[in-house]
C-alpha cells in the first residue's frame, strides 16, 4: 500500500502517474491555463483538460483494484466497470481535440484528482475524496457545461458531455451506496470518510490559488472569479445523495455566490 | 466421459483465478504506462477480464463451490502471470498480454471445451464461448492500435518467445486440492 510521494507547497501527494514526454505535467494552478471563455483555444484546452480528467478518473479506479485486493468482489465489480466508463470517455475527448485541431500535449496539465486522492490508505477514503466529492463536483459542472457548448453552437461536444454525465451518475450512486453499506457494517469507516473529508479540506486550502497567482495565460487567479456553478440536483438525486445533503451543497454554493459577489462589489468600489 | 462435477469446478475456479490476476495486472499497468492509448487500452479491457471472472465465480456456485470461488492455478503458470506482471514498458506489456497470454488461456478454454460435455455443462460452455468472444475483440483492439501506433510493436523478441515457451510447458492448470494441500 502507497507508493512515492512529494510535497506541494508542503502537502503531502501522492507522485503524479506515469506520462508521455509530450506533457508538461504542473502542480499549482498559476502554472496552468485558465479558461474564461469559449475562443477556439479555449475550447481546445477545455476538451484536454477533460481528457486528462478522465484518465485520471480510470488511472485512481485501477489504482484501487490493484491496490485493494480484498475488497467485496461486487465493489470490485463496480470499480471495473468504472475503468472502462472513464477509458471511452477520455476517448471521446481526445477525439473532440483533435477534430478541433488540438493535440496531446497542447496544454499544461496537473493530476490533482490523483495526487490527492491516491495519498489517502484507505478504499472507502478514496472512494469518498474521488467519487462523492470530485465526481459529483464534476456532476454540477458538466450539467453547466452542456448548457455553454450548446451555446457556443457546438451541439456534439453538448451530447457528449451528456452521455459522460449519465455515466458518472452510477460512478458517484456506487459509491454513496457502498460508504453507506460499510458504514452500517463497521463504524469505523464513517470515522475514516470523515477524517479524509477534513483532511481533503485543509490539502484544497493549501493548495487553492494565493494573492498575486497568475495563469499561464495571464489570468489573475485569485480577483478572476469563477463563473458559478448551480448544484445538478436531478443527478445528485440519481446519484443517491440524500435530501439534506443536497440542501447543504446548494445552500454552500449560494453563499459561495454571494461572496463573490460582494467581492467584485467591493472591487469596483476600490 | 467428460468431467465430473468437481473436475468442472475445480477448473472454472482455476479459470477465475487466472481472470482475476489479469485484471489486477492491466490495473496496475494503467497508472503506470506512460503512453496514453495503451493506458486507455488497459482501461478498457480491465471490465472485459472482470466480466469474465464475474460469470466464472458465479458458475462456480453451480458447481458446489462457494460463490466467487477461486483456486490456485499450478505454480508453472503462477510464474507466467508473474512474469506478465513485471513486464516493463508498453510495447512489453502489449505483447505479453495479447500474443501470448490471452492466446494462450484462449487454447486452454478451448480445451476445456472439447473435454467437457457440451449439454451437462451447457452453462459453462457459454460462459467459456462468450469469453472467447470477448478475447478475439480484445487481440483485434491491441493489433488496431500497434497498426496506428507503430512504436507500440515490440522490437525484441527473445524475451516474448522464451514467455511463450514458459506458458506452453505448463500442460495442466488446475492443481488437484490434494495435490496443493501436499
Amino acid at each position: 500500500m502507497g507508493g512515492p510521494t512529494i510535497s506541494v507547497r508542503g502537502v503531502k501527494l501522492r507522485a503524479d502517474p506515469a506520462r508521455e514526454e509530450c506533457f508538461k505535467v504542473v502542480h499549482l494552478y498559476s502554472e496552468l491555463w485558465r479558461t474564461v471563455d469559449m475562443s477556439a483555444e479555449s475550447q481546445r484546452e477545455k476538451l484536454h483538460r477533460e481528457y486528462n480528467t478522465e484518465v485520471q478518473g480510470m488511472e485512481i479506479a485501477a489504482q484501487s483494484l490493484a491496490e485493494f485486493p480484498d475488497a467485496p468482489w461486487d465493489l470490485r465489480m463496480e470499480i471495473a466497470r468504472q475503468c472502462w466508463d472513464e477509458s471511452r470517455h477520455a476517448r471521446l475527448y481526445v477525439q473532440r481535440l483533435q477534430e478541433k485541431g488540438g493535440y496531446k500535449g497542447e496544454f499544461p496539465i496537473a493530476n490533482h484528482e490523483w495526487t490527492t486522492t491516491c495519498v489517502f490508505e484507505t478504499l472507502v477514503a478514496r472512494l469518498a475524496i474521488q467519487n462523492r466529492t470530485f465526481e459529483s463536483g464534476s456532476m454540477d459542472s458538466m450539467r453547466k457545461a452542456v448548457k455553454v457548448w450548446n451555446d457556443a453552437g457546438d451541439a456534439r461536444t453538448a451530447e457528449m458531455t451528456d452521455s459522460i454525465l449519465a455515466d458518472e451518475v452510477q460512478h458517484v450512486r456506487y459509491a454513496n451506496q457502498w460508504i453507506n453499506r460499510l458504514g452500517r457494517e463497521d463504524p469505523k469507516v464513517v470515522l475514516q470518510v470523515a477524517t479524509s473529508m477534513a483532511q481533503l479540506r485543509q490539502m484544497s486550502a493549501a493548495l487553492r490559488p494565493q494573492p498575486g497567482d497568475v495563469s499561464v495565460n495571464g489570468v489573475d487567479l485569485v480577483a478572476t472569479p469563477h463563473a458559478s456553478v448551480r448544484a445538478n440536483v436531478e443527478d445528485r438525486e440519481h446519484a443517491g445523495f440524500s435530501d439534506s445533503e443536497i440542501t447543504a451543497v446548494v445552500k454552500r454554493q449560494e453563499a459561495e455566490e454571494a461572496n463573490r459577489f460582494a467581492v467584485t462589489r467591493l472591487e469596483r468600489v476600490r | 466421459m467428460g468431467l465430473t462435477v468437481k473436475q468442472r469446478g475445480q477448473n472454472v475456479a482455476t479459470f477465475r483465478f487466472v481472470e482475476v490476476r489479469v485484471m489486477e495486472i492491466l490495473s496496475a499497468w494503467v497508472p503506470t504506462t506512460p503512453e496514453m492509448e495503451a493506458k486507455l487500452l488497459f482501461g478498457a479491457h480491465i471490465w472485459d477480464t472482470a466480466q469474465a471472472a464475474d460469470a466464472l465465480g458465479k458458475r462456480t456456485y453451480e458447481l458446489r463451490l462457494p460463490l466467487q470461488h477461486s483456486l490456485t492455478p499450478a505454480v508453472g503458470y503462477l510464474q507466467v502471470l508473474d512474469d506478465l506482471a513485471a513486464a516493463d514498458g508498453a510495447a512489453r506489456r502489449i505483447a505479453a498480454f495479447y500474443d501470448v497470454v490471452l492466446p494462450g488461456l484462449a487454447a486452454r478454454y478451448r480445451r476445456y471445451l472439447a473435454q467437457t460435455d457440451a449439454l451437462m455443462d451447457a452453462p459453462t460452455v457459454r460462459i467459456i464461448e462468450r469469453i472467447l468472444e470477448t478475447g478475439v475483440r480484445m487481440v483485434r483492439e491491441a493489433n488496431e492500435l500497434r497498426a496506428e501506433m507503430p512504436a507500440l510493436k515490440l522490437g525484441e523478441t527473445d524475451w516474448l518467445t522464451r514467455l511463450a515457451e514458459r506458458e506452453r510447458n505448463v500442460a495442466e492448470l488446475v492443481v488437484e486440492p490434494e495435490a496443493a494441500a501436499a
